[in-house]
Formats: structure tokens, sequence, C-alpha cells
């Protein structure tokens, strides 16, 4: 499967991938599940699903005020 | 009509809002009959008060525990150096006063906590979120939410910031961040800093959320959250829908955010 990482505010990463989870895809843009939500159609997806998503958004978490 | 109940000092001062076909001087005197809670008189906090008091929200109320320090000065432009080692609050409500006579400015220097967010938040027309940690900032999600008061989040973090405006009939935080990260694993401003113009920015956006959500006009930035980097001036929204199963805003929520430790993930049990 063809998928588009989307990092919000960074880069846009293409991946080739087979039976991958959303975890592995993170793991491949250096992002730390702790850190990020990982977003399919607005929704939030397990870290530990398997990628079934052609286009995937990664929307940092951010504390500061 | 409301707007005849404006003297002729606030005809003047309003005059610029009450010129615009979407304000007039009814919208003015809803500004000036609304009640605005201000989570946080920090570096997002300092222009959301500002600009508040400056549209003449008839009350504004600001929480934070704080107190100003050197390192604050930089970006949270309410407090001056002469304030430092003092509340926040104190900062606020002397700007506030200064600047105009018709708002009632209710400043509570406490810490927002489970035991005191339904009495803070329940009755204000909006909310906004300027808090500098995790625990907090689910707290206003959820009490606003559970309360159906409607809120702006705003988050800055180096060059990047997050803006998102929750309504009763929309997603809120949680249906983005279902739960805080753990402890440690998100830096905050004091260990990655922040420019110091950013919450100048996202804080404005607030605002406008706020006086706009006040008005009823323009169309609020609810179902998508704004990230904005200053460091290449672009803007960008990402699509939320709301979550059927979200413990807070979904079709079975919590009753209380006494169901909520706020600590550590900030998880519902």
């Amino acid at each position: 499967m063809h998928v588009t990482v989307e990092v919000v505010g960074e880069d846009v990463h293409e991946f080739d991938v087979e039976g991958a989870s959303y975890a592995d895809l993170l793991e491949r843009v250096d992002l730390s599940p702790h850190e990020v939500s990982v977003m399919v159609d607005g929704r939030p997806v397990p870290e530990d699903q398997p990628v079934e998503s052609e286009h995937v958004t990664v929307l940092r978490l951010v504390q500061g005020g | 009509m409301a707007g005849l109940d404006l003297d002729p000092t606030q005809l003047d001062r309003y005059s610029r809002h009450i010129i615009m076909d979407d304000v007039g001087p009814e919208g003015q005197a809803a500004l000036l009959d609304a009640d605005v809670l201000v989570v946080g008189a920090g570096g997002l906090g300092s222009p959301v008060i500002e600009y508040l008091a400056a549209a003449g929200v008839g009350t504004l109320a600001v929480v934070d525990d704080d107190t100003v320090e050197r390192s604050n000065l930089q970006r949270q432009i309410l407090h001056r150096d002469a304030d430092v080692g003092t509340p926040k609050v104190d900062s606020a409500r002397r700007y506030v006063t200064d600047l105009n006579p018709d708002v009632n400015f209710e400043g509570h220097a406490v810490r927002l906590t489970r035991e005191n967010a339904r009495d803070l938040l329940s009755d204000r027309d909006f909310v906004v979120d300027c808090t500098d940690n995790f625990g907090t900032r689910y707290l206003v999600n959820d009490a606003c939410v559970l309360a159906g008061v409607p809120f702006s989040h705003g988050a800055i973090y180096k060059f990047e910031g997050q803006a998102l405006t929750v309504t009763p009939d929309g997603p809120c935080y949680r249906c983005v961040f279902p739960e805080a990260p753990e402890e440690g694993t998100v830096p905050d401003c004091a260990t990655a800093g922040v420019l110091g113009v950013l919450p100048g920015t996202m804080g404005c956006l607030q605002a406008t959320e706020a006086v706009k959500s006040i008005l009823g006009v323009g169309d609020l930035l609810t179902g998508r959250m704004l990230h904005y980097d200053a460091a290449s001036v672009g803007f960008e929204e990402v699509p939320i829908a709301r979550d059927p199963d979200c413990p807070v805003c979904g079709d079975d929520p919590i009753e209380s955010v006494e169901d909520v430790e706020y600590t550590g993930g900030c998880t519902v049990a």
C-alpha cells in the first residue's frame, strides 16, 4: 500500500508499506506516539492498529501557553 | 433596542465597532453584557485580556495562580519589570482597569482545579484556554464541554501555534488528543523556548474567536485545528471530526470532571 504521511507544519512523506502499524509509520518519520495524534479522516487512530488508510495526518501535542 | 443604552462616552469609545454592520450598537451592547473567563495570564492570555478589555467585554475574569518572573517579560506583555514577583492577576487587573472603566475585572489568584472548575467556568459566555500545562488544558476542555460553554483552545511551541474553538455541537480537544502525553515527553516553553511574538499572533486569534462568538458573526474555528508556522508564515487547517466514543462530548459522556484525574494522561476513569 502506498501511504502519504502528512506531519502538520512539517514535511509530507510517501511510503510503500505492507502489514505496517501506524506506530511503524511514526517510527519512519522519527516521532514518538507520546507526542502526536495520528489521524485518519479527522479522527485519531490507535497507533498499534494496522495501516488501512492511504492518507495519514500526524498532529503534534503542544502545551505551551 | 439594547444599543440605545450606550452612553455618549461609550458611543465614542466603541465608534469603530458601532459603525460596522456586523457589530452595530446591538453588538457592542452584547459585548458589554458578556462574561468571559481567561484561564492563564501568560503569553497567550496577555493579548487575549488586552483585546477583550479594549473591546468592552463587560465582565472579564482571569484565573492564574502564578507570579510574574523576569523570563516571562519577553512575551507576556501584560506584565512590567516592576511586576516581577507579584501575582499575574494583579498585573492583569491594573492593565484592564487603567484601559477601560466599562470592564468589571474579576481576578482569581488560584489554580483551576476539579473542585473550583464548575464555579469558575459554568456560567460564562465564553472561556479562553491560555494554559501552559496539559492537566489544566484537559480540565478546561472537559469542564467547558460538560457545562455547554464554548471555548477557544490555544497552544504555542517555538515557532508554531495551534488553535481550535470548541462549541457544544462540535468536536472537542479530546476528539483530537484523547489523552495527555506522559509527563516530560512534550517540551514546554521553559525547556524548548518560544518566539516572543508568537503568543501575540495566537492570542489575537483566540480573542477574535471570543468576540465573534459573543457577536454571533462569522465562522468559528470549530471542527478544524488551525496550525500556524511563524517561520514560514503558513496557516494550515486540519479537519477534526466529533468522536461519538469521546468520553466528554460523545454519545455517553461522563457526568462530572470528578471522574477524571488531571495528572499523567488525564484519563477518564
